[in-house]
């Protein structure tokens, strides 16, 4: 008999990122540093289908590093990795009685880093549409079968390499008024069993009051290649929210409170999903901006 | 200076993941079964019948029932524990009651007093439906094989591959998989199959539920006819 602890929810999520993104690459020696939280509560997911259907309630909080480095006026290297991730599950308690039914768990551990290069394919500066190319290295740092039922993780487990093509621009829309919009497209290649996807996005920016605050909003799409196990054929003891899809759409807020300092919040929500939670998620976080 | 007031925003945010309580609404009818699965008994001879109480919740429970023969000169039953005595040829219903206060349940059989002790086709059946929005579907029998439960699906069963950890269960509770007992994980997800289940009796439970058992979803479930 295989044995098989299958687990789905747990990065049944959309990982809305609070990253500064785009073709834009850090000079040589500066950089974008952030520390943040991230988290989710879920009590219902989409299926299979797209449909959505109850869950038992279950979180998962994220206190993320992000940096970004310029190794040269072209290369800059990103680090992007949840420190300290939690992840629980409710109690189940007998609404006729009381009885608990299913003792709550939670565990507490590192998440998956990501490390990775972007390099400007342009001459930063140089175009009104610089473009650069990314590739992301998705290291299993994360635990796979937390809990008694091996369902808790903050990880998948996997090893997976993205490469991602970026292209934007910055124009002024009035006086005192910036604002920027990019692109992307990313191929996400996965191990371990796990279905390959492909990624789009577009994102556009506005920024206000001398570029101190910036509001930013973000359409993203992922879709499964459906090219991996399935639960008939798979042969190891976890799966992780394999074949997940889903178009989100995230709304942001940087501002800086002084020239290198600022605070960001964010939200980013499903529009439609499949294999993942039907849940907003939020971020917040303080950065320090050294690429001015 | 601002970095130490965000810090402790984040630790705020991190102790607030603590594990919550979800409820399951799991109230079921009681029910009071004749778990015996006797047609005939042999004449001058006893046989000791058996039944089952199932509360609020479904949960089997130890209660004073009482026992009646609704013929005495043919079948008599003592009260207290259901050892009955087949006297002569002919019929009689057997009836088992509990009085729970607010809670009267009963369940009655009809018995025959013959040549012989025959019990019951010991075998039953039902489909199971999706309850959820995953795929689930098929028709099954449940049989006897000594002290074994068979259960048997026909060619017509399927089952969603996208959810992880499906499991099947027999239930006294269509809603819960809390005093359920667990069949096995599900390996097939299409065309016939079927499980041996040691030491279970054909009448101990009422529903075969199919759950996601690591976050406790149910899919679907049948009740067992």
């Amino acid at each position: 008999m295989k044995n098989i602890i299958f687990s789905l929810l747990t990065l049944f999520f959309i990982t809305g990122t609070i990253n500064a993104g785009g073709p834009w690459v850090q000079q040589k020696g500066k950089g974008y540093f952030k520390f943040s939280e991230w988290w989710t509560v879920y009590d219902q997911h989409y299926t299979d289908t797209g449909q959505k259907d109850p869950n038992v309630t279950t979180g998962i909080f994220n206190t993320s590093l992000y940096v970004e480095y310029g190794f040269t006026n072209r290369l800059t290297g990103i680090f992007s990795g949840p420190i300290f991730s939690r992840n629980y599950m409710n109690n189940l308690i007998s609404s006729t009685n009381g009885e608990l039914l299913i003792k709550g768990e939670a565990i507490n551990s590192l998440g998956d880093f990501d490390i990775g290069f972007k390099y400007s394919l342009t001459k930063p500066g140089s175009v009104k549409i610089p473009i650069s190319a990314s590739f992301t290295f998705g290291l299993p740092t994360g635990k796979t079968n937390g809990g008694t039922q091996g369902n808790l993780q903050t990880g998948d487990g996997e090893f997976n390499q993205m490469i991602q093509i970026d292209a934007g621009t910055g124009f002024n829309l009035g006086k005192n008024v910036f604002a920027y919009a990019n692109a992307f497209a990313a191929f996400n290649n996965r191990t371990q069993g796990f279905s390959e996807e492909f990624r789009l996005g577009i994102e556009a920016g506005v920024g206000l009051f001398n570029k101190k605050l910036w509001i930013i909003t973000r359409l993203s799409n992922v879709e499964s290649l459906q090219n991996g196990e399935t639960v008939e054929t798979i042969m190891r003891t976890s799966i992780f929210a394999n074949n997940t899809e889903y178009t989100s759409l995230g709304l942001e807020a940087n501002y800086y409170i002084s020239d290198k300092i600022g605070v960001s919040a964010s939200i980013t929500s499903a529009l439609r999903g499949e294999i993942i939670a039907a849940s907003p998620s939020y971020s917040i976080g303080i950065f320090l901006d050294l690429s001015k | 200076m601002k970095k130490i007031k965000f810090l402790p925003i984040i630790t705020i945010l991190i102790l607030g993941a603590c594990i919550g309580d979800d409820f399951l609404n799991d109230t079921v009818e009681p029910v009071l079964r004749i778990t015996s699965t006797v047609d005939t008994i042999e004449i001058n001879t006893s046989f000791n019948f058996e039944s089952i109480y199932l509360n609020n919740v479904g949960v089997e429970e130890d209660v004073e029932v009482q026992w009646f023969s609704s013929h005495d000169d043919v079948i008599k039953i003592r009260e207290n524990d259901g050892v009955a005595m087949a006297l002569q040829e002919g019929n009689s219903v057997i009836s088992v009651n509990y009085d729970g206060g607010s809670t009267a349940l009963k369940d009655s059989v009809v018995v025959t007093v013959g040549s012989e002790t025959i019990s019951l086709p010991e075998e039953r059946s039902g489909s199971i439906f999706t309850t959820s929005s995953y795929v689930l579907r098929g028709d099954f029998v449940i049989k006897m094989n000594g002290n074994n439960m068979l259960l048997e699906f026909s060619d017509n069963y399927a089952a969603s591959t996208a959810l992880p950890g499906l499991f099947v269960y027999l239930s006294n509770n269509r809603n819960s998989i809390a005093n359920a007992l667990e069949i096995s994980a599900v390996e097939v997800f299409s065309g016939a199959h079927s499980y041996t289940i040691p030491n279970v009796s054909i009448n101990e439970y009422s529903y075969i539920v199919y759950f996601c058992k690591p976050f406790n979803v149910k899919v679907g479930d049948g009740e067992i006819i």
